[in-house]
């Protein structure tokens, strides 16, 4: 299983690193982030690599990607809210996935129509 | 407020839902006055695109009046007549920033979905499957609409909702599949698909100067639009004759068509017996998503050294793909949901202008509550229906 992710952010590299230690992203996680210059007019890549796998071995591994809970999964939410947040200023929020991008979502996802006023305790995966 | 929800395949019901609201500061509410059944939500119908689920609500093409505004909104104010596009953009990643809008990186908060199937993620899209990540479609009384800077545009006149309400997606779609096909006068371009995609992308391609068009279909009515309507100057009926590629030669004098867009997709009916029929079956069986003899056939017809536009909406994996013929004739293979964002502006002008009048592919109007029927009779081609307006 890859341990890394990666992500380009339309920003120069010096405020994005910025920004990134600001966000509070990936706090306590124990992983190393790598900022590079991206070709032409894209911005900077961001590189995350994890520093070791799923506890558990293989299982935990199989069981932590059917539940969305796999490590790298959770740094790949983390990279592409803080895009969004970046080039945006917002997290992509959806009916379905009214909290914005999230793994646990994948397999329960909400019907693509408005929440009540009362539901969003429910909704909470 | 009242919907149009998937409901399993074959089914979809008007329903009471809640009300949409503003969840994001670049957010906008829109009052609903017209929307329509696009040809791709009767892929959605026929359960032919995964990650659909019970009480989703559908429609991509809509406009309205904004009612609301969150906080970040700079250039509407409550009351302001829009048409909405139907891929949602951010505006300011860098393919928004190229014009790609339909390959946003930003709104689509079901990108880990999509990676699986697609090996990247592609913009939202109104009431268009989980995969483009969940969002209420406007076959309803209000749509949220976010980022809602970027994803409408103003209408300051007049004019009816029927002639700008396609500015949403079938305008700027057929517009977008003539544009790839680097239009310079004096070309033959054929349509596989006289739909209303179909039909628009006739039209756009006489307007940016095609000398001809051809129109291949299976249903007499609908090649009588083109003919009347679009302008194509040349029709092919394969309910007549099947072998299209054969009758495209003849009408090009052996060479085939310069360019040719297909505006069939994922559901094509026509095709030869045998390849067909296990297209059919294993579709059918979940074993192949595509059926593919438009975009086979448009291949195989295409002249060598031309362009192959790709409108038609596919969803996963199609069988016996013409590698062959792709490769040794020099095609070029050009394909997307429309990046409806850049062309809004230009074919507004042309409606205001009377350069063209899109609303010549609407057949019916009905009420929001008729939505299931319409959805019935736009699928089985009856009445010869070609496009079902919604009033909410």
């Amino acid at each position: 299983m890859s341990n890394k992710a990666a992500l380009t952010i339309a920003c120069p590299r010096a405020e994005l690193e910025r920004l990134w230690r600001e966000s509070g992203y990936l706090d306590g996680v124990a992983a190393s982030v790598r900022f590079a210059d991206a070709p032409g007019d894209r911005g900077t890549e961001i590189h995350v690599t994890l520093e070791r796998g799923a506890p558990g071995g293989k299982l935990g591994e199989a069981l932590m990607k059917l539940t969305g809970r796999e490590p790298l999964a959770k740094v790949k939410d983390d990279l592409r809210r803080f895009k969004q947040e970046v080039e945006t200023g917002v997290i992509a929020r959806s009916d379905s996935v009214p909290e914005g991008e999230l793994a646990e979502r994948k397999l329960k996802q909400r019907p693509a129509h408005p929440l009540d006023p009362s539901e969003p305790d429910k909704a909470a995966v | 407020m009242r919907a149009n929800v998937w409901s399993g395949r074959n089914t979809v019901q008007v329903e009471n839902v809640p009300d949409p609201k503003i969840l994001n500061e670049n957010d906008a509410i829109v009052r609903i006055t017209s929307t329509a059944i696009c040809g791709s939500d009767l892929h959605l119908y026929d359960g032919y695109v995964p990650t659909m689920k019970r009480g989703d609500i559908l429609g991509h093409e809509f406009m309205g009046e904004v009612v609301e505004k969150g906080p970040g909104v700079r250039n509407l104010e409550v009351g302001d007549r829009v048409v909405v596009p139907f891929p949602i953009a951010c505006g300011n990643c860098w393919s928004c920033k190229h014009e790609l809008y339909s390959v946003c990186e930003n709104t689509n908060p079901n990108s880990g979905l999509a990676e699986k199937l697609f090996g990247h993620a592609t913009a939202g899209i109104f009431g268009y499957s989980h995969l483009t990540g969940g969002y209420a479609g406007g076959q309803a009384e209000y749509a949220r609409v976010p980022y809602a800077d970027v994803n409408q545009i103003k209408i300051e006149d007049d004019l009816p909702d029927e002639k700008v309400l396609f500015l949403s997606d079938i305008l700027p779609t057929g517009w977008f599949g003539a544009d790839l096909c680097d239009i310079e006068g004096g070309e033959v371009i054929a349509v596989f698909g006289a739909g209303p995609v179909g039909q628009l992308a006739m039209a756009s391609a006489l307007m940016m100067g095609a000398e001809r068009v051809i129109a291949i279909d299976g249903y007499e009515y609908r090649l009588a639009m083109a003919r009347n309507k679009a302008g194509a100057t040349d029709v092919i009926d394969f309910s007549v004759d099947p072998d299209i590629v054969e009758q495209l030669k003849e009408l090009t004098g052996g060479r085939g068509p310069d360019a040719v867009i297909d505006a069939v997709g994922m559901e094509a009916s026509h095709g030869h017996g045998a390849l067909h029929a296990i297209d059919r079956v294993k579709q059918a069986n979940r074993m192949e998503s595509d059926r593919g003899h438009a975009l086979r056939d448009a291949i195989l017809s295409c002249r060598p050294g031309g362009i192959v536009s790709v409108i038609g909406v596919y969803g996963g994996l199609m069988d016996k793909f013409p590698t062959g013929a792709l490769m040794n004739k020099g095609l070029q293979l050009r394909a997307g949901q429309a990046h409806v964002q850049r062309y809004m502006k230009l074919l507004y002008e042309h409606i205001k202008n009377g350069d063209i009048d899109p609303s010549f592919v609407i057949t019916h109007r009905l009420g929001l509550d008729q939505a299931p029927d319409g959805f019935e009779t736009f699928k089985h081609k009856q009445d010869d229906c070609v496009k079902v307006v919604l009033n909410p």
